[in-house]
């Protein structure tokens, strides 16, 4: 394979700019050759379900300036949809796992008493909520959707919470007793912000857990709109182009979300010194 | 059982304040502990009995057995011994994060029953808290007692002084050399004051020049306190060089072998003949250990 030029060119690999340059031509290059394959499939592969590249391209533009062939709403209207649910999941998720995720594991009663069931809830996948979420009115329908994104976000955070309070250097607690700690001071002054790292560790993992449960849990729930639900609407009318087009808003906010959360957590492990 | 009623058996006789003005000969060794109770006043340490059995499921192991110490006031005591002989602990116990299996420890005239703000301690691997600055680390102990920012901000400048740290006061403690984060770590367990500082192979860590200028940075520092100081080191150089006295410990399980006075003024010849004679002796003393069985 080293006779593919883009791939071998001569590069100093302690210049940053030139390692810069490197990395953007392969991420280029490789979502060029996947286009490349995504037309010959849809050119030559007799799968009406699959548009041309450009069709794709041309619906998105109209998406953005016109809205939708069926309801005429705009990409925004349906993005705005999508992340309101989104961060009333996400918003949810964080309230319930990390105190939990502390408290659980400061204090290993609980822990041991609670791991049981985690472990019995943490496989099921988060869309098998989804009927029972929408079913139950209690909360009002929108928060179904919501419901499922929490239920997918939840584990990431709350085990990586557990685990992150675990690691804890035990130095660290031995040196604050000595320093008169108690056990209160030495919860909010050293597991508090040493777990900091681990809980947006987990965070980054829950986020594109929660992006892929939004998107099937729309489907279910048509009033509320959002992204899913567009492209569950315009594959039931036959519009592919419009239904990849959202396919591919969602794959751009989707690493958006995870790449800023992806900085903040390694900006916040350096900037703590805990990298 | 206390301390001080096992105490009250022997007569309080002239203590002697100083302990670097003693007169004793140097490297001479007092084997018996009743010579030590003469000065019952400015015991500040009382260790009686004290033992530690680890035990697992199938196995116990016997760290430390019938070890009788006493500590004076403002004494700096090394201990040294064969490794993995316990030495950490016995620091442990007197630190009060490991409870003894037999025993106690009386520290002025107070079982010690779990770990206090009278006794500063100082880890071999720092155990600082990366999250904060140097200052703020320094300041940590303050913080707990709840001592005010402002009154705590004029202690973390006088330690930080202290112990040549002021440029670095915002600095994180990742950004500084081992020694410098082992300075950190004495100023903070210094900053509230303790009765006792407790060091456990505090620079073990550390490179050889930078060790023997640890060592000097810490007999300045602790000329301008009044701290009794244990100070666990495998270092026999470290522990002739620093200490008023050194207990060397019998390989497990630990109990008193030898205990060595040195009488010199500080700073001291390593090169001087008496030190290295010391040296040798105490070598030799765990040699002994290391070989038998």
């Amino acid at each position: 394979m080293t006779d593919i030029a883009v791939l071998d060119f001569k590069y100093d690999e302690h210049n940053r700019v030139q390692r810069w340059i490197r990395s953007g031509l392969i991420v280029v290059v490789s979502l060029l050759l996947f286009v490349l394959f995504w037309w010959l499939v849809a050119e030559w592969g007799y799968f009406e379900t699959i548009p041309l590249p450009q069709d794709t391209f041309d619906a998105l533009i109209a998406l953005i300036q016109h809205g939708d062939p069926i309801n005429h709403l705009t990409l925004w209207t349906e993005v705005s949809s999508s992340l309101k649910t989104f961060f009333k999941g996400t918003a949810l998720a964080l309230i319930v796992a990390i105190p939990l995720g502390l408290l659980l594991g400061y204090v290993k009663p609980l822990r041991e008493l609670a791991t049981p069931v985690i472990e019995v809830l943490r496989p099921i996948a988060p869309i098998a909520w989804a009927p029972i979420f929408i079913a139950t009115r209690a909360l009002g329908l929108t928060w179904g959707p919501a419901l499922v994104v929490f239920m997918g976000m939840l584990f990431p955070i709350l085990t990586s919470t557990i685990f992150g309070v675990q690691r804890i250097d035990p130095s660290w607690i031995d040196a604050s007793k000595t320093l008169g700690a108690s056990r209160w001071q030495i919860f909010y002054k050293i597991v508090l912000p040493a777990s900091v790292p681990y809980v947006l560790n987990g965070l980054k993992t829950a986020l594109g857990i929660g992006w892929m449960c939004i998107v099937a849990a729309e489907i279910y729930v048509t009033s509320l709109g959002g992204l899913g639900n567009f492209i569950y609407t315009m594959a039931q009318n036959f519009y592919w182009d419009y239904a990849f087009a959202g396919i591919i808003v969602v794959a751009v906010l989707g690493l958006l979300t995870t790449g800023v959360a992806e900085q903040l957590s390694k900006y916040v492990s350096k900037r703590m010194g805990m990298e | 059982m206390t301390g001080e009623t096992e105490l009250n058996e022997t007569p309080v006789e002239a203590a002697v304040a100083d302990p670097g003005q003693r007169e004793m000969p140097g490297g001479v060794v007092s084997e018996s502990l009743e010579a030590l109770d003469a000065s019952r006043e400015d015991i500040q340490i009382s260790i009686r009995g004290l033992g530690k059995t680890y035990r697992t499921d199938d196995s116990e192991t016997v760290a430390i057995e019938g070890f009788d110490l006493d500590v004076k006031k403002g004494e700096l005591i090394s201990i040294v011994g064969p490794s993995g002989c316990g030495k950490t602990t016995l620091l442990r116990m007197i630190a009060g994060l490991l409870e003894p299996t037999t025993g106690s420890i009386v520290i002025d005239g107070r079982v010690c029953e779990g770990p206090g703000p009278d006794r500063g301690m100082v880890f071999q691997d720092f155990a600082l808290f990366p999250w904060r600055s140097v200052r703020r680390n320094i300041e940590f102990g303050l913080e707990i007692d709840g001592t005010p920012s402002a009154d705590r901000a004029a202690r973390s400048d006088e330690l930080l002084s202290m112990v040549g740290l002021t440029d670095f006061a915002d600095a994180r403690v990742h950004e500084l050399s081992g020694g410098m984060k082992q300075r950190v770590a004495i100023a903070r367990a210094l900053a509230t004051n303790p009765d006792v500082l407790l060091m456990d192979e505090p620079f073990g860590a550390l490179d050889a020049q930078t060790r023997n200028l640890m060592q000097e940075n810490l007999v300045n520092i602790l000329s301008q306190t009044d701290q009794t100081v244990i100070f666990i080191t495998h270092s026999v150089d470290e522990a002739v060089y620093l200490s008023d006295r050194i207990v060397v410990l019998t390989k497990r399980p630990a109990t008193i072998k030898s205990i060595f006075d040195i009488p010199w003024e500080w700073p001291r010849d390593r090169a001087a003949p008496e030190f290295t004679a010391l040296r040798k002796e105490i070598l030799e003393e765990l040699r002994e250990e290391n070989v038998m069985n």
